[in-house]
């Protein structure tokens, strides 16, 4: 008798249909990143803020998540703090901006650019 | 901090007003001094300009930038495109594109310059270098006022 079970493992970012098309858009035009990194800095005025960079190469620790053709990375030091966050694309005439949905937040800034866990 | 967006107390929203009020009855003092005059303007980055010229392409729409009570630091600027002209608005005009705020709203970012920020993460118009405030958000987006 297996003792295995399987337990589903949940991805610890997904992205949506807009962030994705965003995402293909800025790879096309640098071809030479491999993908996204997203991370938590400490800044602004409720403790942390995200960071999203280029990446030309893997780092030792950062965990992977591939989604519909796009690679995104997520900073070891911001596995814990983005683990089952949507990451969407919002645009509109005047700005566009990449917004996380964390579930693990437990209260924003006025303008939402910082959050605190 | 904490304060969520369009919540404003009541001494907030009392200093507001005496401020404008404050402000009114200084200007109505020295209406046309050289001084104030310069002070009023406001300057539009390149990038904004760039920006902006490429969102207006076909309509004689503008920016109008509002301020209003809100954010985490008292005040907050507001950005929106509009396509009227009100009695009351001062417009800034560079190489073709306007840019557009009433006067109350005026008194609090006289001085400043409007910039387009375009970064990864996100590309937002910004007021920045603001000589009347005394501190801000991290992120920008509100204000407090120097009294």
């Amino acid at each position: 008798v297996s003792r295995k079970r399987m337990i589903p493992t949940r991805a610890p970012l997904v992205l949506t249909k807009g962030a994705v098309d965003r995402i293909k858009d800025l790879m096309q035009k640098h071809p030479e990143q491999i993908g996204l990194k997203v991370g938590v800095k400490t800044r602004g005025c409720n403790g942390l803020s995200y960071t999203l960079e280029y990446v030309e190469k893997k780092e030792k620790f950062d965990e992977e998540v591939l989604q519909d053709g796009v690679r995104i990375f997520i900073d070891k030091k911001a596995q814990l703090t983005l683990l089952g966050t949507e990451m969407d694309y919002v645009e509109d005439k005047l700005q566009s901006e990449f917004v996380f949905n964390n579930p693990n937040v437990k209260g924003t800034c006025g303008c939402g650019e910082s959050f605190s866990i | 901090c904490g304060i969520s967006k369009g919540a404003l107390s009541f001494s907030q929203m009392r200093a507001f007003h005496s401020l404008r009020a404050l402000r009114s009855t200084t200007s109505k003092l020295e209406p046309d001094s050289s001084l104030l005059k310069n002070s009023g303007q406001l300057k539009l980055s390149d990038r904004c300009v760039e920006r902006l010229k490429r969102l207006g392409e076909g309509d004689d729409a503008h920016l109008r930038i509002v301020v209003e009570g809100g954010g985490c630091s008292g005040f907050q600027y507001k950005f929106e495109m509009d396509s009227k002209i009100n009695e009351d608005d001062k417009v800034f005009e560079r190489e073709g594109v306007k840019v557009v705020t009433d006067c109350d709203s005026l008194e609090f970012i006289k001085g400043s310059t409007i910039d387009f920020e375009d970064e990864l993460i996100r590309s937002v118009f910004v007021v920045t270098d603001n000589p009347q405030t005394e501190q801000g958000c991290s992120c920008g987006a509100s204000f407090s006022v120097k009294f």
